[in-house]
C-alpha cells in the first residue's frame, strides 16, 4: 500500500499546485478552477443520473466499436497469413488505409451514417480493425516453423494447425496490438463526440465548455482520462492472466 | 561467411517499389470499379476519377497547397515540441531518480488516457488559431517519445558502458557518445509512433475548432454533403500522411546504418 | 502398462538427393548434392559434419517438411511426401508449444491420432515418467530448464510410436554436462525402444558414443564424405575411456577436421 501511496505521490504535489496557483492568483481562476472546486464539480456529478447516461451512451459505442474491430480483424489478419488469395485481395487495403489518419474517416462516417451511434461504432471499428489486422497477421507469419512442423509430425491437419497452434502462439503480439487498438478507440470515441454526438462523456466536456461550466468541464476531463487509464489497465491485467504461461 | 546480397542496386529497388504501388494501384481499381457500378450511389462513393480531378483543380488554383501546409507545418510543430521536450523528459527520467519518481506517475496515467479529451481545455486557454493546435499536438504526441526514451535510455548494454568507462571516458562524454547513440533505435521507434499521433490529432483540432486546414475544410465538405470534398480530403491526408511516415523511415534508415547492418547479419 | 507391439524401427533409403535452398532475396545456394544413403531397420545413424553442411536439411527432407526437388527417399518402402507421426523429429531448440504445460504437449501427438481419453492420459504420464519428469507434468516450458524441455521434446516424440526417430542437434542448446547425462539417458531409453535413428550432430565424441554408423558429410555443397562403423564402440558411459573408443573418434575427428576448416572459411 505504501509503495502505491509513494508511486502516486507526485499527484499529490501537482494537485497541491493546482490549488493554490489558481487560488492565489499566479494563474486566472477563470482559466484553471482551483483543484477543490473541480473535485467539488466530480462530486456533483458523480450523484448525477445524467452523467450515467451519457457515460453509457460512450461505453456502448466503444465496446461495440472495439469488439467487432477485434473479431474481424484477428480473425482476417490470421486468414491472410495463412490463406495467398486472401493475403493478395485484401493486402492493397490494408497497405494503403493503414498510414492514414483514422479520424480523416470521421467526415466521411457523418454523410454515410448521420449522428447516431451507428456513425461512432462505425468509425471506432474502422479505426481499430487495420492495427488489429496488421498485428494479427504480423504475430502470424510469425509463429516459429518449428512449432507448426512439430503439429504436422504429429499429424495435423492444415485446419487443426490453424486453430491449434497458430492461434494460441500469435497470441503475444495479437493481444499487444488489440492494447494499441484500446487507446486508439477512446482516441476516435472522444474525438467523435466533440464533432457528432448529442450525448456522450466527449459530447458533455463540448457542452460544458461552450457553457462556460468550467469546473465541471475539468472534472469530466479528468474522468475520460481516468476511464482510458483504468481501461488500460484492466486490460493489462487481463493480458497477464490469459499469458500466465509466460512466466 | 559470404554476405548474402540482395537483388542488385537500381533492379531492386525499381522492382520493390512496382510491388508496393502495385497495391495502391489495384485498391484505386478496384474503388473505380465499385464506384462506377450500380452497387453504391455516386454519393456514398464518387468516382476516384472525380476526387483525383477536384484534386488536381484545388492544387492548381493553390487552396490544397495551403491547406495541406497549414495542416502540416501545425502537426510537425507539435511534433517537434514533444519530440525535444519529450527525449529530454525521457533521458532525465532514465538517469535521475528524482525526475523518474515525479514523471512516472504523470507518464504511466497519460500514455493510455486519450488526450484529445484536453482540447477544450487547450482552446479555452489558446484560443482558436495555431497556438492551441500545436500545444494540444504536442501534448498528445510527447507521451510515445518519453516512454520509448526512457526505456531505451536505460535498456543501454551496461557493459558498453563500462567499456567506455574502462577506456578512461567521463560522464558527459559518456552520456553523449556512448548512451544516446545506444538509445537512438528506440528513441527513433517513439519519434515514429509519434509522427501519425501529431497529424490525426492535428486533424481533429481542425475539425472541432473549424477554420483553415485540412480538417476544417473536411468538415464544411462533410456539412454541405461535398461527397467528393470529402473523399478529396482523405486522399489528400492519406498522401500527408504516407510521405511523413517514409520520410521519418528514411531519416531512420540514415541514422542507423550500423543497427540495420547488425540485424540482416543475424538473420543470416 | 504393455509397450506398443508395433513393429520396431524402419529402413531409410535415400537416393540421389539434391536440394537447393532459395532465400527470398539473394542467390540460390546448393546445399546437397546428390546424397545418396541408407540406415536399416533399427539401426542409430549418425549424420556428422561442420556447420552449413545440409545434415539439418537431410534431415529434414527425410522428416517431409522440405519438398524433395530431385532424388527419392524413402521409408520402410513408401516414398516421403509430407510430414507424419511415423517420423518423429526432435528439434535442437525443443519447440514445445509455450502455451501447453509439459502433460498437453505430450498428449499433442496422441490426440491427433484419436486415441481414447484413457489410453491418451495413461500413455502420456508413462512417456514423462520415461524421461524422468514425474512430478513436472503442470508446468509450462518457461518454467524448465534445457535439460527438462528437451526431455519433454523427447517424449513428446516417443508418445507417437513413430518407427523413425529423426534428431537435429538435440543436446545443442545444453551446457556439456547437461549434454552428457541427456546422452546416457538416450542410450536408456532406445535401449529398451528400439527404432531407426537418424542423429544429427556436429560433436564427434556424441555420434561416435550414441552410433552404429556415422555418415560423414562435407562442408556445402554436402556429400557424404565415407561412413565409418562404430557399433562396436560407444554404446555406454564408460565407453569413452576405451582404446579403441578414442582411436574412433581421433580418426573421424581428423575426417572432418577438413571440412570444418573449409566451412570456416566461409562457404
Amino acid at each position: 500500500m505504501t509503495a502505491f501511496l509513494w508511486r502516486y505521490s507526485p499527484l499529490f504535489l501537482i494537485a497541491a499546485a493546482w490549488e493554490i496557483a489558481p487560488r492565489s492568483g499566479m494563474l486566472d481562476a477563470a482559466l484553471l478552477p482551483p483543484f477543490s472546486e473541480v473535485m467539488a464539480a466530480m462530486a456533483r456529478l458523480i450523484i448525477d443520473p445524467g452523467l450515467y447516461v451519457h457515460a453509457a451512451a460512450s461505453l456502448m459505442r466503444e465496446i461495440a466499436g472495439l469488439g467487432l474491430a477485434v473479431v474481424v480483424g484477428v480473425g482476417l489478419g490470421i486468414v491472410m497469413a495463412w490463406y495467398a488469395p486472401v493475403r493478395i485481395l485484401v493486402n492493397p487495403l490494408v497497405r494503403c488505409i493503414y498510414p492514414m489518419p483514422k479520424s480523416a474517416l470521421i467526415p466521411v462516417m457523418i454523410m454515410w451514417l448521420g449522428l447516431g451511434h451507428l456513425a461512432k461504432i462505425g468509425l471506432i471499428f474502422m479505426g481499430c480493425l487495420l492495427p488489429v489486422i496488421v498485428s494479427s497477421y504480423n504475430a502470424a507469419r510469425g509463429v516459429e516453423t518449428v512449432l507448426i512442423w512439430s503439429a504436422q509430425n504429429a499429424g495435423a491437419s492444415r485446419r487443426e494447425i490453424l486453430t491449434e497452434i497458430v492461434l494460441p502462439a500469435s497470441m503475444p503480439e495479437i493481444l499487444s496490438g488489440v492494447r494499441t487498438a484500446l487507446a486508439l478507440s477512446f482516441v476516435l470515441l472522444v474525438s467523435s463526440e466533440f464533432l457528432m454526438a448529442r450525448e456522450g462523456l466527449g459530447y458533455m466536456i463540448a457542452f460544458l465548455g461552450e457553457g462556460g461550466i468550467y469546473d465541471a468541464m475539468f472534472a469530466t476531463v479528468l474522468l475520460v482520462s481516468g476511464i482510458g487509464f483504468a481501461a488500460d489497465r484492466a486490460y493489462l491485467a487481463f493480458t497477464r492472466r490469459a499469458l500466465a504461461w509466460r512466466a | 561467411m559470404e554476405p548474402r546480397m540482395s537483388a542488385s542496386g537500381l533492379a531492386g529497388a525499381s522492382l520493390r517499389l512496382l510491388a508496393a504501388s502495385g497495391s495502391v494501384i489495384a485498391l484505386l481499381v478496384g474503388w473505380e470499379a465499385l464506384a462506377r457500378s450500380d452497387v453504391v450511389s455516386d454519393f456514398l462513393l464518387p468516382q476516384f476519377t472525380v476526387v483525383a480531378s477536384r484534386i488536381a483543380e484545388d492544387t492548381l488554383s493553390g487552396t490544397l497547397p495551403v491547406q495541406l501546409g497549414l495542416t502540416l507545418w501545425r502537426a510537425l510543430a507539435g511534433f517537434a515540441l514533444a519530440g525535444v521536450i519529450g527525449v529530454g523528459i525521457g533521458v532525465m527520467m532514465a538517469r535521475n531518480k528524482a525526475a523518474a519518481w515525479f514523471f512516472d506517475p504523470i507518464v504511466s496515467i497519460g500514455f493510455p488516457a486519450p488526450k484529445i479529451a484536453f482540447l477544450p481545455v487547450f482552446i479555452l486557454w489558446f484560443g482558436l488559431f495555431d497556438l492551441s493546435k500545436i500545444l494540444m499536438t504536442a501534448f498528445a504526441a510527447i507521451f510515445p517519445v518519453i516512454v520509448a526514451t526512457a526505456a531505451g535510455t536505460e535498456g543501454v548494454d551496461k557493459y558498453i558502458v563500462w567499456s567506455a568507462r574502462n577506456a578512461g571516458a567521463s560522464g558527459r562524454n559518456i552520456l553523449y557518445e556512448i548512451i544516446l547513440p545506444a538509445a537512438l533505435p528506440q528513441i527513433i521507434t517513439g519519434l515514429q509512433v509519434a509522427l501519425p499521433i501529431s497529424l490525426i490529432v492535428t486533424i481533429v483540432s481542425e475539425m472541432v475548432m473549424g477554420g483553415e486546414g485540412l480538417g476544417g475544410t473536411m468538415m464544411v465538405a462533410a456539412r454541405f454533403a461535398d461527397s467528393v470534398g470529402v473523399f478529396a480530403g482523405i486522399v489528400q491526408i492519406a498522401i500527408a500522411g504516407y510521405v511523413l511516415i517514409k520520410a521519418i523511415e528514411l531519416v531512420r534508415r540514415r541514422l542507423l546504418v550500423w543497427h540495420q547492418e547488425t540485424q540482416q547479419i543475424a538473420t543470416f | 502398462m504393455a509397450e506398443p507391439q508395433r513393429a520396431a524401427g524402419g529402413g531409410i533409403r535415400i537416393a540421389g538427393v539434391s536440394h537447393t535452398y532459395r532465400p527470398p532475396r539473394g542467390r540460390a545456394v546448393l546445399a546437397l548434392d546428390h546424397v545418396s544413403l541408407e540406415a536399416g531397420d533399427n539401426e542409430f545413424l549418425a549424420l556428422l559434419g561442420p556447420s552449413g553442411c545440409g545434415k539439418s536439411t537431410m534431415l529434414y527432407l527425410i522428416g517431409g517438411f522440405l519438398p524433395i526437388e530431385s532424388g527419392v527417399i524413402e521409408v520402410r518402402g513408401k516414398r516421403v511426401t509430407a510430414p507424419g507421426p511415423d517420423r518423429g523429429v526432435v528439434f535442437q531448440h525443443f519447440a514445445l508449444f509455450p502455451w501447453k504445460t509439459v502433460r498437453e504437449n505430450v498428449l499433442y501427438g496422441l490426440e491427433k491420432q484419436r486415441l481414447p481419453k484413457a489410453e491418451r492420459m495413461e500413455r502420456a504420464m508413462a512417456f514423462i515418467e520415461k524421461v524422468n519428469l514425474t512430478g513436472f507434468e503442470d508446468a509450462y516450458p518457461a518454467q524448465l530448464s534445457g535439460g527438462m524441455k528437451q526431455r519433454v521434446a523427447i517424449a513428446r516424440t516417443l508418445a507417437m510410436d513413430p518407427s523413425v526417430l529423426l534428431m537435429d542437434e538435440p543436446f545443442g542448446a545444453l551446457d556439456a554436462q547437461t549434454r552428457r547425462l541427456m546422452q546416457e539417458e538416450l542410450l536408456g531409453i532406445l535401449a529398451r525402444n528400439t527404432k531407426t535413428v537418424v542423429f544429427v550432430t556436429h560433436d564427434v565424441q556424441e555420434a561416435v558414443l550414441l552410433a552404429d554408423r556415422v555418415a560423414v558429410m562435407s562442408a556445402r555443397p554436402g556429400r557424404i564424405k565415407e561412413i565409418v562403423d562404430v557399433a562396436d564402440v560407444g554404446g555406454t558411459a564408460d565407453a569413452i575411456r576405451d582404446r579403441r573408443f578414442v582411436e574412433k573418434v581421433d580418426y573421424l575427428w581428423n575426417s572432418v577436421r577438413g571440412e570444418a576448416l573449409a566451412a570456416q572459411k566461409g562457404v
